[in-house]
Order: structure tokens, then sequence, then C-alpha cells
């Protein structure tokens, strides 16, 4: 026993002096007389990994010519570690960071605008798709640019509607294609659940055709689809209780009630992670979602029979777009939208590039933004994080390499004129706290819509009341 | 605190007591045994599940319904958690160790010293400033945390010691004393009777000879509580990385685990448990070696207001 | 003052003078100029401007301000007590002279020695609604007859049932219990510390009392207790101050949900203060923050007269 903890000891100890003054940070701060440009950014794995590659293109081309070097971090929690840099008076030259926070950066002074480096570098409105530019922009001034951008759509599971072909057919609906309505889709889900009644009475579900909050990542903007503006630019107002929203709210409240409230949420419990083979489309425990085009890369790590069932590989490179889309166990199609005469609803979200205010070399940071926005670069990052292009201009190459077969559905989305994207006001993070409360009260049956949506206006116009009465405040006081 | 010089009445009743106690029937004795035990198979369970959940392929870790025993046995989930780039494990426990062990040496030191002030001489004030201490402890840490950001900006700004974007946030302050190590230490050193320091230092050897060679060696195991507290308190710290720390380089276990588990949605659960174990392994090691000393100190010490 | 008086007050200073530095700079300063942020409009990336009690106004008619402090005390009500309770009644189980005692103090020690972050890993893990342990356990036909048995007396009482499986997490009812029952899970530091003052109690007043026919029950209520009392105090203040602050283990179990049940104080602070930038306003959160606690534990002091029982007293 003596000799034992001894040995622990010992171990111990060398453990630790190993540890304390072997392991050293691989820092790469190479210098060799270029500035150096601190970018920041939230990625991490393969979406860091493909942001490299752009780094590194750009060190070994502009950044050589103008004598520039990016030394690239990712981590987590980088909008608060900005945040606190930047009021530490050491901010990053370039961070990465969200779409929502645009407009509440901007309106606190705490970035840099980029109008005038932005035309001079020949970026303008005709370059970019219109949701993005005006995401980018709040009160007339430009003050980020896209890094990955990705639209909505409908993914549904060929295979799920095959096997219920016949049932589908006899709610007179056809199984080979997606629904065109949102009704339809509702009928669509209810045909494909799937569930069975435990001892004690409680119904487990075994499979679902569609669920609100699976993955529920832009169920705040649900309105969108129901023809609700969330929010109005001219009058600076967001409109939480207008009636098509609560008609939203009352859709997702619907599921709730079907389904069950308990039986969702044990459901629920039973999901994988999204990077996993339990990943619940992946593991086809739900047939249809509201996702983005980077699931085809989701499918191809963990379940990669789902983007090759028909066609052998050595096929593969001479496959007709149709076919590469008929290679596919699932298909894409626009979101339905609630209103009859409105198509091609979608949201956009985006990460963005911004320069924190009072940074040293804003000039250099901007070189490396307008790279990253280069058609080449932007596409090649693009194809790597199976993203959108932000660009109106996008290659043939892009469609042909993308290894989404349905991205020209996404693209077409976004650059449609029913692409919408956080609305620019600047105290959204709250707001969007809001909206995710109310999306949670609602479909626990917590609340009826109109009640959590009534909630949640009532709080945010306050916040908003005091809020821009302080800024005016601050403004007059400092003239 | 008792007087010291109780305590050998004590022992003695006490074996006495013992004595007698083993020749008649104790049933609660029997009582405690069982409940101890049941409460123990809860307290363990998890752990168990633990180091179960940390073996299975993420597919058998999602099996319904979910067996104890992992079959296959995966090791390989710790190499994998290892070699995880975005983890780096040995870097993060490096930065642990480095704030950890800074710490542990800054308080026990700095409290020790302010414990002694406290206990063992006597001026005007003592006592006020004694409350004043008790009172910190009192302080929520939000209330803190901000207002701390932009001290170190300034002693950034106005020194020569950079703060912000460096680990030195989470060990500095812990040099200058904290007033739970400082509480608990001066309960121990009243317990020291001033004979002892007298008799030792008879014309009057300065105070710095008498905390150095009397208090100190007597102390030890009150010492090695407050510093185990401390290590495990700077080990397990979550919200002060969380604030501080911005560089991935310079995250800490906790930090690099949260991190790790809100890239992969939380869920990759064989991964997540066996980083747990790995975070969790050296503090049960340290506790297993030091388990005698601190049980000691702490029953020595107590915890009396 | 006289000589000596002054030589011992520069004596004693010296000795405190770490503290008393740290005391200044690292605990004085922030209090001060956390309250003087907290009359002010400060975004951390804007300067502050005074703007008096308008926070504080504010933060009156804040309907989430009210739903987190009560979240908080609603949580401390149920984990306070319960924590307590069962602290002591560890300690006292594991003072007596049982077979593996030594064995039993480690086991039950060792949670506590777990880092926050893996623990609430392992408990989200153990609370899994589908895949959890604990549902997996109360699903076995023993556990669901005793369940069923509990309805019925439930039921008699008027009381809602416990349907299983139960969402320890997902359900907005079940959320707080769930963190309080987990916290239960990390007593071993209270319990030693119990454990070291039953060390305390003179064995000779609990063998009168043997010797006089108490029993066992009232050898614990009449002798130990009173006796443990400062002890049982410094653990009340010690849990106050601790669960008003509560923040990580909800942090990253639940994120404040479902639907804001376990939406703590200490994280609607954070967020006002790193998310929607509002530094003034996180400010005055923790000023009220510290007030409570202090009136807490005022409170406290106060009833321990009646309570507390000091040795040679």
């Amino acid at each position: 026993m003596k000799y034992f903890r001894m040995f622990l000891l010992a171990l111990l100890g060398c453990v630790t002096a190993y540890l304390l003054f072997l392991v050293q940070p691989g820092e790469s701060s190479r210098k060799d007389g270029r500035v150096v440009i601190t970018y920041w950014e939230k990625w991490n794995g393969e979406d860091a990994a493909a942001m490299q590659q752009v780094v590194n293109d750009f060190n070994n081309t502009v950044g050589k010519q103008k004598g520039i070097y990016v030394r690239y971090l990712s981590m987590s929690n980088v909008d608060q570690k900005t945040l606190v840099a930047t009021a530490a008076g050491v901010p990053p030259d370039v961070a990465g960071l969200w779409n929502t926070q645009v407009a509440q950066f901007a309106e606190i002074n705490a970035l840099e605008p980029l109008d005038d480096l932005a035309k001079a570098h020949g970026i303008t409105a005709d370059y970019y798709k219109p949701v993005l530019w005006e995401g980018c922009r709040y009160k007339g001034h430009l003050w980020a640019l896209v890094s990955s951008c990705g639209s909505q759509a409908l993914y549904y599971n060929k295979l799920l509607f095959a096997r219920k072909a016949a049932a589908l057919r006899k709610a007179g609906l056809d199984p080979n294609r997606p629904p065109r309505t949102l009704d339809e889709l509702d009928r669509y889900a209810a045909v494909l659940d799937e569930y069975e009644t435990l001892p004690n009475g409680f119904r487990r579900l075994k499979q679902s055709g569609f669920l609100p909050m699976e993955p529920g990542w832009y169920l705040a903007y649900i309105g969108y689809w129901f023809g609700a503006p969330i929010y109005d630019p001219q009058t600076d107002r967001i409109l939480l209780t207008d009636p098509r929203m609560v008609k939203a709210f009352d859709w997702i409240r619907g599921y709730s009630l079907r389904l069950g409230k308990d039986s969702l949420s044990e459901f629920r419990s039973g999901f994988g992670t999204f990077n996993s083979t339990q990943n619940p489309f992946i593991a086809r425990t739900v047939a249809m979602e509201l996702q983005g085009p980077w699931m085809t890369s989701t499918f191809e790590k963990y379940r990669p029979a789902m983007n090759h069932g028909k066609y052998p590989r050595s096929l593969e490179r001479s496959l007709s777009p149709t076919q590469r889309q008929e290679n596919c166990e699932w298909g894409v199609a626009p979101f339905p939208s609630a209103v009859p005469g409105l198509n091609d609803v979608t949201f956009t979200n985006f990460d963005v590039l911004m320069i924190p205010r009072g940074v040293k070399h804003k000039k250099e940071a901007f070189e490396f933004i307008a790279f990253v926005n280069s058609q080449a670069e932007t596409e090649k990052l693009n194809i790597l994080n199976c993203q959108d292009s932000p660009l109106r201009q996008v290659s043939r190459h892009f469609f042909e390499v993308h290894p989404n077969p349905y991205i020209a559905v996404f693209e077409r989305l976004m650059a449609g004129p029913h692409a919408y994207g956080v609305p620019p006001c600047p105290i959204w993070p709250e707001v969007g706290a809001e909206l995710d409360n109310a999306t949670q009260r609602v479909s626990l049956l917590e609340a009826s819509p109109a009640q959590a949506l009534r909630d949640a206006q009532e709080r945010v116009d306050e916040k908003y009341r005091e809020y821009r009465e302080r800024q005016r405040a601050r403004r007059g006081s400092q003239g | 605190m008792t007087d010291p010089t109780a305590t050998d009445s004590r022992t003695t009743t006490t074996r006495r007591t013992t004595a007698r106690a083993r020749r008649r029937p104790h049933p609660e004795r029997w009582f405690a045994f069982v409940g101890l035990l049941f409460i123990s198979i809860g307290f363990i369970l998890p752990f168990v599940w633990m180091l179960s959940t940390s073996l299975k392929t993420l597919d058998k870790a999602m099996e319904l319904p979910p067996h104890l025993i992992p079959h296959p046995v995966v090791v390989r989930n710790y190499a994998t958690v290892l070699q995880r780039g975005e983890l780096n494990f040995p870097l993060l426990t490096h930065n642990t160790l480095v704030v950890s062990i800074l710490s542990v040496l800054g308080t026990t030191l700095s409290s020790a010293i302010a414990a002694y002030g406290f206990a063992k001489i006597r001026f005007k004030g003592r006592s006020a400033l004694f409350g004043i201490m008790l009172a910190t402890m009192m302080v929520p840490f939000p209330v803190l945390m901000v207002p701390l950001f932009s001290i170190f900006r300034w002693i950034g700004d106005h020194t020569p010691i950079q703060m912000l974007g460096t680990l030195r946030p989470l060990w500095i302050p812990a040099w200058f004393g904290s007033a739970f190590s400082i509480f608990l230490l001066r309960q121990f050193f009243l317990t020291i009777p001033d004979e002892l320091s007298e008799a030792a230092c008879l014309d009057g050897c300065s105070d710095w000879r008498i905390f150095w060679q009397i208090i100190v060696p007597l102390s030890r195991p009150a010492l090695a509580v407050v510093a185990l507290f401390t290590f495990l308190g700077a080990w397990n710290d979550f919200l002060g990385p969380l604030v501080y720390i911005q560089d991935r380089q310079q995250y800490t276990l906790s930090l690099g685990l949260e991190a790790f588990q809100s890239q992969h949605g939380g869920t990759e659960w064989n991964l997540l448990m066996a980083a747990s174990v790995l975070v969790l392994l050296p503090v049960i090691v340290l506790f297993f070696l030091a388990q005698r000393t601190f049980i000691e100190g702490i029953a020595t010490t107590g915890g009396k207001g | 003052m006289t000589r000596k008086e002054a030589r011992q007050l520069v004596r004693g200073l010296t000795f405190l003078s770490p503290w008393i530095g740290g005391f200044l700079a690292f605990t004085l300063v922030p209090i001060v100029l956390a309250f003087y942020y907290s009359l002010c409009d400060y975004s951390l990336l804007q300067s502050p401007v005074l703007i008096g009690l308008s926070n504080y106004r504010a933060l009156m008619g804040d309907p989430i301000f009210w739903k987190s402090l009560i979240n908080t005390l609603i949580y401390a009500a149920i984990a306070l007590p319960a924590g307590m309770l069962v602290s002591l009644g560890l300690a006292i189980l594991l003072n007596q002279r049982t077979l593996g005692q030594p064995l039993f103090r480690t086991i039950l020690f060792i949670p506590s020695l777990v880092p926050t972050v893996a623990s609430a890993m392992l408990w989200l893990w153990l609370f899994n609604t589908k895949l959890g342990l604990i549902n997996t356990l109360l699903a076995t036909a023993p556990m669901q007859a005793l369940l069923g048995a509990l309805n019925t007396v439930l039921h008699a009482l008027h009381l809602p049932r416990i349907e299983t499986p139960i969402g320890w997490l997902t359900d907005p009812a079940w959320a707080l219990p769930s963190l309080a029952i987990m916290s239960l899970w990390g007593v071993g530091y209270t319990v030693v510390i119990y454990l070291a003052g039953l060390q305390d109690v003179p064995r000779s007043l609990i063998e009168a009392a043997e010797i006089d026919g108490a029993g066992a029950w009232q050898r614990l209520r009449h002798v130990t207790l009173p006796m443990l009392s400062p002890v049982i105090f410094f653990n009340l203040i010690m849990a106050i101050i601790g669960t008003l602050q509560a923040f990580a283990i909800p942090y990253i179990m639940t994120g404040g949900g479902p639907a804001r049940a376990t939406y703590f104080y200490t994280m609607y602070l954070y967020d006002n203060a790193f998310r929607y930038l509002k530094m003034g306003y996180a400010c005055s959160m923790a000023w009220i923050q510290f007030l409570l606690v202090v009136l807490l534990s005022a409170l406290a002091f106060w009833s321990s007269k009646r309570w507390v029982h000091y040795q040679g007293q």
C-alpha cells in the first residue's frame, strides 16, 4: 500500500512536470516584417479547416504581395470574447460573428464602417444577393461582409415516403413528390407518424413525419412562411402579435396537441447529436426537416449511402444533375408556405466578418475580408462548408462541384424576393430570446399562442423603448 | 474552537465508551450500516454509468433499453478524446495546472500570513477588520466580475503587467488571500497555545520567525486542507475562465470540456463521458493521496462560526 | 494610542497587508465600481453615462427579472433545506462506528470532487427522458409497483399523479426539482464539515444522557443537535451564499429552459452583461443579489440567537 502511494505520487509528479514545462502552446506568429492581422472565428472542426485553407491562400498570395499575415484563431463564445476584448482595448482585427449582431454592435459604435473600403474593392449592392447585402447594412452604412451563408428548405426522405406509399395514397397524397402547401405537409406528417403504447398508457413515438422543434433552429422565424413581417423597418416596430404570427405559433401548437407534449419530449430526448449517426434524419426517425444546404455533408460523414443509393461510385463523376438527385435517398424542395400564392419563402442565416472599432490595421484587415469575398475564394469556402454563395454571380463550376445536388434550389430561394433575414434591430438578441421562449411555451402547451406572443411583445416593447430613450439621451449629452 | 488541552481527555473518554459499547447491542449501528450501504450505491451508481458509457460505441450508448455492461468495450474512446485536435487535452491540462498550482501556492501562503495577523497579534481594529473579511465571503462573484474586468484592463494599461489575454486574472488575485481560507486557518492558529511560541522565542524573536518556525510546521494539516480546497476550486472553476479567457490556447479543462459539449450538440455521450473521466481522474488520485491529511485537517479545524 | 499599541498595530497590519491590498483592489474597488455602473447606462463598449436609479426602476418592472429571481428562490427553498437535512443525516450515519466506515466516507465525498462541468454532463445523461439511468430504473416492474402505490396515496390527497417516463429536464414542472435533486449529490463538503463538528461533541455528555435512559432519538435531539448548532449555522450561511449564485449547472445543462423554468438569477445577469451588452443593468442586478444575500444572512444571524448554542454558554 505504501509503495503504491509512493508510486502514484511519483507518477503524478512526473506527469505534472511534463505538462507544466514541456507542453507549449503551438504559437505560429510568423512575422518576417509583415503586418499581423488577428482573426477570431467561432467555427470548429471541418468548418475551421475550410477557413484555414482560405487563410493560407491569402497568406501565400495577396498577403505576401501586400505584406499582410493573418493569424487565425477559432474559439467558443466568440461574440462575448470579442466584446470583452474590444472593451478592454485589445480587439481582434477581424471578428467572425453572427448576422444577429450586425445591428446590435453597429448601434453602439463597436464596429468600423466599411462603405469606402468596400467601394474601393468593387464590392457593391450589385455584387451581393439582396438579402445578404441588406443584412450587412444598418442605418445606411455597411458594417460587415459575409463569410458563409445558407438558406432553408424542406428535406424529405424519399425512402420513408416510399415505405408508406400505400397509406399516403389512401390519404389522397402522392408518395413520389414532397408536399406543396403547409396543409399538405401536415397531412403527410400525420401519415408518416408511428407510435406504440406502453403498458402504463404512455404513447411512445417511434417515427415522425415532421416536428417543428426538430431541429427547430429557425423556429423563431417561422412567421415568414405565414406572411408575417416580424419587424417593420419603416416604423421601427417589432410585430410579434400580428395575426399571421399567431397563426404560425398556432401551427406549432398543433403538433404538440396531436402528438402529445410529453410524448414529443420523450421522443426528442432520444435523438442523437446533429453530428452523428443518431441524427434523427439520418437515423430515419424523422421524415421531413427544415434545414440548410450543409445537411449533405453530414449525411456524407455519417451515412454516405444516403447520398449514393442508385449508381455505382465509378459512374458518379459522369452523372447529370437529375441523376445526381436521383442518387440520393432524400430530396429538397422549398418549404411550403401557409399562404396561397406566397411561394419560395426562405430564411437566410449567415456568418459575418466585421472589424471592431479601434483596430490598428483596418485597411489590412479589409484586404483579408475582400479576399474572402472574391468570387473564387467565397465559392471555394462555401463548397468546402457545403453552404450557399453570397454573390449574385454564381459560376457553373459551383453548381457542378457543390456536394449538395440540390444546391440550385437553395440558391434560387436565397436570390428570390421572399428570402428574409434577421431584422435590423439593435436589440434582436433579446427579441430572439423572447421568441425562443415563446416557441417553447407554446410547444409545451404552457401558454396559448396569442398569450405567449402578447407577453413577448410587451417585454420587447418595454425593452426597446428603454433602449431608444437611452441612446437618444446619450447622443444628446455628447452633442 | 475548544481549548486544545481538552482533546486528550476527550480521547480517553471515547476509548472508555467504546469499550463499554462493545458489550451492548447497538441497533442504530446496523440501521446506519444498511442505510449507508444503500446511499453509497446511489452515490456510486452515476460513476459506474459514466465509466460504462465512456467505454461504449455511440450506437450502444444510445441503445434502448440501455445496458450497464459495455459490449464491445471500446477503450479507443479515450485515445480519440486525447487525440482530438480541437480538444487538445495536454494543452488544456497544462493551462489548468498552471492556474491551479499558482493559485494553491498563492492562496495558502498569503492566507496563512493574514490568518497569523488575525489570530496571533492583538491590535486596535482587529475585530472590525475580521468582520469585514467575513462579510466579503457574502459578495457574489457576479458583482465583481465586470468591474474586475475594468481593473485588469487598467492594470494592463498602467503597469507593465499585461492581464487580459493571459491566464493571470485567474491566479493573481489568489496571492492576496481568500476569506474562506483565512478564516479556516485563523480558527486553527487560535488552537496553538501562545506559550508555545513564547517559550520557543524567549528573547522576543520576530513574528516572521514565529510564523515560519512554529506556526507553519504545526499547521500542516490545516494548510493541506486549504491547499486542497483551493486546488479543487481552481481545477473546477468555470465562470472565471468563461469570462476572462479568450484565446483557445489558454483554455482550461472546464472550458475545453464545455466547448467540446457545445460543439457536439451535447450528445456524443461516449466521448463526452470519456473526457469527463479524464478530467476527474487526477482529482481522485490527488484525493486518494491526501485523504488522511485532509480528513484530519478538517476535523481539527472545524467549521465553527 | 500608546507606543505599544501603535507598535502592535504596525505588526498586525504588516501581516494583514497582503489581504488588505487584495481586499481593496479585488473586492472593495469592484463593489464600489459595480455600484457606480449600476447607476449608469453602460454597454462595455461605450463609456458609462450616469442615469440615476433608472436601472433599478426598470428592473422592478422587468418580468424576466422577477421570473429569474423567483426561480432562484424556489430552487433555494428546495435545495437548501434538502441539502441541510441530507448532509446532517449522512454525517450522523457516518459518525456511527459501522463496518466499512472509512470506505463510506470516501464514497460519499468523491462526488464533490467531480468538476462542475463533468457532473453536469453526467447528470444530463442520467436525467435523459428516454435513455437515462433514472427512467430506466423507474421503468422496472418493482419501481412501477412502488410508483403505483405512491400514486394511489397522491390521488387520495388530491395531488397530481406522477406519470412515467418523467421528463426530468424537459418538463417545466420537474426541471427545478431535478436540479435540486442533483445538488444533493454534491453534499460531501458539508458532510465533512458536520463530521468534524460531531467530533467536538463531548462523548461524556452523550454517555450521561444514555445512562439517564435517553434513547437514540432523544440523545440526538437534546444533546447532539444543540452541540452541533454552530456548525449547522455556519453551513446554513455557506449554503445561502452558494445557492443564490447557482450558475454553471443550469447554464450547461438546460440553458435556462424549458420555457425559462430553470432560468436563474445569475444567468439573466450574465446574459444582460455579455449578450445584451447592458453592463449597467447587470451591475444593478448584482447589487440586488448582494443585498439579498446580506439580508438573508442577517435573518439567519438574527434567528441564530434562538437556536444556536455555543459551548461554554
